[in-house]
């Protein structure tokens, strides 16, 4: 599924936070957004998920969704934003439950969202005894029980240790491998918008402009050989250029504020 | 023995600080005198009292007495049980005789008492139950009767008007609102039939034509409302205290009787001396207008001898009504040592 | 290896300090029977106060008095009349001013309206001493059990409101977001993220309401009760029998006791997932 968003500006209040942005995320690409903190990366995200009102400009999405799609565009959340009350297996039943879905469907697909994260055996524990790695690999299940056409990812490991970062890493690649689900991965980390993004997309601090896309030519599955590395560095040196002038002057701003 | 003082805090704070000092004498008048103290409700039935204090007959015998204000009759016999003061004088309730018989309070003279003629308390019948027939005390057996509190001399009031007229509190419904607003909504909200209610209440009540008086508790069943009581401790070790102090409350009782408890011929109360003078001090002493302390003012037995026949029927009243101790021997709540 | 530390300790010329534990106290540990204890000994001293005359029985009855006065009125079977007309009094109010309570919580949690209107109200309303209400209520309702059911509903009613709408207010965002953004419907998002957030909340608001009503039971049986605890208690202190007055008061402390029980069970059992 494409996303396009035109022209699209939007105010808290008296407070700017994106300004003109134009974008195309195109059909099973994964675009990430990096931007200084408070550029409006999530309010982006969250126009384009339909959870926030623009205050002007147009979204839209065109294409295909994938068989017993319910909810084309899904998030996945940087706080996981699972119900401590319900055990794993009820936070993905609850997704499905508004559905008109038969009991056996509803379980197939618990049952198998469960399975490709590894959480088969944990599908009766509550949030409270996951680890943080877990619980977000919960968030993922859940999404995928969905069957999304694309997936809005908040910073989903910013909350998570580096270890258990690089295994996540490693479980989205494997999901872009088998589904080629379009996906906008909003971070503030470049080594994991190198690893996974097709294209980059640089936001200007506040108001948030686009100020550049960087596109990665190398296949994702080829970024960890020797091969790739010259391509990636010189792909992280001009982010980081972008970013850190960014980066700079937000904070300034924010001491002067 | 410190033990037993914060006892006494303890219960006292609890009761409240609703016992105020009323015009103590100042201390450089006060040379000489023995101290004492007495516990008083803001009432024309404590009016002796108000008149010993301010026409000095507590001084000409010695006495510095220190009045302390009450709200509720409960409050003073358990301020002498305690010693907090040395006298008290109000209403004869349940709790009183309770007090009694664990030997904490005894009483030494009377106070006022309900008397033909004098009206203090009326029943009086809702507007529907009087046009249903309640027209005289008589016919209050069998009906709703709202009073204060189980144990209050509303309840013996309904006993005695059970034993004139062949019935027993077993035949009405008394309804326990535990205080005068509330039996008054009560009344007005025609939830009971009937109540007995003071004089100023019940005339209100018939004024505003909420309700009719039938009767008053004076005419119907006279007894012993009140008495001058004491502890029996003040009794045993402090004698000439007590005398003096009883010496002081009769003279002021004989004026008080003189003044406002004079009949003419025809039976109707007139006033008599110094009535204007007396009925100033306890208009001062209880902060009301001088006309409604005179709608009030009850009767007293000039030489303060009590109702002895009454208060062994009170005592064999709540007695039967279980709530006062079956052991009590009704003579021993009274010491008639003091009247003459 | 072990020549590294050497020369430290050579540097220095104390000898090695052991490091002494300083990090005792502020931690609060289970006693179980302390609070048995407690009582026993206060009971015990209560007792002997008495026993040795320091306190007059009519001012401190010994806890064996309010115990024989507690006997009695087991055997003659009014404890249960009085705790019978109590109980279904504090339930039927208590279950009234609840569900009232909730419901304009509920609203004043969700609507923006509802609660720019209502928490002034709740403001003005809430610190109203219900006792000074009784003769209204008397006009009102009469004197039968509907008074008292309406005294306690009262009582109940505005902290529930309170505790329902900040109950609500503390049920995270985030999660009525996240169920935002997978399409549930609303009436699905109130039944299961924002009642079920928002039951800690109102279980401790259901704390402090089962206390209010305990109190005002008291208060409910001063409108012509002829049983209950609350009727007890006051027929004993007015006629001054302080064992009685003893006795029901302590009635009343156990079925406080009771129903915390009972909620710390109900709390165990639905909080299970904090
Ligand atoms: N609901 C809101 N009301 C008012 N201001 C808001 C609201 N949400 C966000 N903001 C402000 O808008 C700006 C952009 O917020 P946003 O969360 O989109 O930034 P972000 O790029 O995601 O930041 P971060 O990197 O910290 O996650 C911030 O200054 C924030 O304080
Ligand atoms: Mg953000």
């Amino acid at each position: 599924m494409r996303l396009i968003i035109k022209d699209l500006c939007h105010r808290y209040d008296d407070l700017v936070v994106l300004d003109g942005i134009d974008l195309t995320v195109q059909e099973g690409e994964v675009l990430a957004v990096i931007g200084p903190s408070g550029c409006g990366k999530s309010t982006l995200l969250g126009i384009a998920g339909g959870i926030v009102a623009p205050t002007s400009g147009t979204i839209a999405v065109a294409g295909e969704v994938p068989d017993g799609c319910l909810n084309p565009i899904t998030f996945i959340f940087q706080d996981f934003a699972l119900l401590p009350w319900r055990s794993v297996e009820d936070n993905l039943s609850l997704v499905l439950e508004h559905h008109p879905l038969s009991a056996a469907e509803r379980r197939e697909r618990i049952e198998s969202g469960l399975r490709r994260m590894g959480l088969w055996d944990f599908r009766k524990a509550l949030p409270k005894q996951l680890s943080g790695g877990m619980r977000q690999r919960v968030g993922i299940a859940r999404a995928l029980a969905v069957r999304p056409a694309m997936l809005l990812l908040d910073e989903p490991l910013s909350a998570l240790d580096a270890q258990t970062r690089e295994l996540l890493m490693e479980d989205f690649l494997s999901l872009w491998q088998r589904e080629r689900t379009t996906a906008v991965y909003v971070t503030h980390n470049l080594d994991e918008a190198l690893r996974l993004a097709d294209r980059v997309v640089v936001l200007s601090r506040r108001p948030g402009r686009l100020r550049e896309i960087v596109t990665i030519e190398e296949p994702r599955d080829q970024r960890l050989e020797p091969s790739a590395q010259a391509h990636l560095a010189e792909v992280r040196d001009r982010l980081w250029h972008l970013i850190r002038a960014e980066a700079q002057l937000a904070d300034r701003e924010i001491a002067d504020a | 023995m410190t033990v037993v003082r914060w006892s006494r805090r303890l219960v006292l704070g609890a009761m409240g600080a609703a016992a105020l000092a009323l015009a103590g004498t100042p201390a450089a008048e006060a040379q000489g005198l023995e101290k004492t103290s007495i516990g008083v409700l803001a009432l024309a039935s404590s009016g002796p009292i108000f008149i010993a204090k301010s026409k000095g007959y507590f001084e000409k015998e010695g006495l510095d007495v220190e009045l302390k204000m009450f709200t509720s009759a409960q409050q003073v016999p358990v301020a002498v049980a305690s010693g907090d003061v040395d006298f008290g004088v109000t209403g004869l309730t349940a709790g009183f005789y309770n007090l009694a018989a664990k030997g904490a309070v005894t009483m030494i003279a009377a106070q006022s008492r309900d008397e033909p003629g004098f009206q203090l308390s009326a029943y009086v019948a809702t507007k529907a139950a009087h046009d249903a027939g309640l027209t005289k005390p008589a016919d209050l057996k069998g009906k709703r009767i709202a009073i204060t509190t189980v144990g209050s001399t509303f309840h013996y009031m309904v006993g005695l008007l059970g034993q004139k007229h062949g019935f027993t509190v077993k035949d009405v419904t008394m309804v326990a609102m535990q205080d005068v607003p509330k039996m008054v909504a009560a009344f007005k909200g025609g939830q009971v039939d009937a109540v007995i209610a003071p004089v100023t209440v019940a005339r209100q009540l018939a004024a505003e034509g909420s309700g009719t008086i039938v009767g008053w508790v004076g005419d119907e069943t006279p007894w012993q409302l009140g008495a001058l009581f004491t502890s029996p401790k003040t009794v045993a070790q402090r004698r000439p205290l007590a005398e003096k102090f009883v010496g002081a409350y009769l003279t002021a009782l004989a004026e008080y009787h003189a003044a406002f408890n004079a009949k003419d011929a025809s039976g109707a109360v007139v006033k008599g001396p110094g009535y204007d003078e007396l009925l100033a001090i306890i208009a001062e002493a209880t902060k009301q207008k001088p006309e409604v302390v005179a709608a009030g003012l009850p009767y007293v037995e000039p030489k303060g001898k009590l109702l002895v026949d009454d208060i062994v029927n009170q005592v064999k009243f709540w007695q039967s009504e279980g709530q006062v101790d079956k052991a009590l021997d009704a003579k021993s709540v009274m010491d008639l040592t003091f009247v003459k | 290896m072990p020549d590294t530390s050497l020369p430290m300790t050579e540097r220095s010329a104390a000898p090695p300090q052991p490091v002494r534990f300083r990090g005792g106290g502020f931690t609060v540990k289970g006693h179980r029977w302390a609070a048995l204890l407690a009582f026993v000994v206060l009971i015990a001293v209560w007792e002997s106060t008495n026993r040795f005359g320091l306190v007059s029985e009519l001012f401190l009855p010994p806890p064996s008095a309010v115990a024989s006065a507690l006997a009695a009125m087991a055997q003659d079977g009014s404890l249960w009349q009085h705790l019978k007309a109590s109980l279904m009094r504090i339930g039927v109010g208590w279950v009234m001013g609840t569900v009232a309570g909730m419901a304009v919580g509920f609203a004043m949690g969700i609507g923006s309206v509802a609660r720019a209107v209502g928490v002034p109200l709740v403001s003005a309303f809430f610190p109203i001493p219900k006792i000074a209400l009784l003769p209204l209520f008397i006009l009102w309702f009469g004197i039968g059990e509907p008074s008292k059911f309406a005294t306690i509903g009262f009582g109940v009613f505005f902290p529930t409101v309170i505790a329902t709408y900040s109950a609500i207010d503390s049920v995270p965002r985030n999660l009525i977001r996240m169920a935002q953004s997978f399409g549930l419907p609303w009436a699905s998002i109130l039944r299961k993220i924002v009642l079920p957030g928002a039951l800690p909340g109102i279980l401790a608001g259901f704390r402090i309401t089962a206390s209010i009503a305990l109190i005002l039971v008291v208060a409910a049986e001063m409108i012509g009760a002829e049983y209950g605890i609350g009727a007890f208690v006051l027929t004993a202190g007015n006629l001054m029998l302080t064992d009685q007055l003893l006795a029901g008061v302590l009635v009343l402390s156990l079925l406080g006791l009771s129903i915390g029980t009972v909620l710390s069970i109900l709390e165990r059992r639905l909080l299970k997932w904090r």
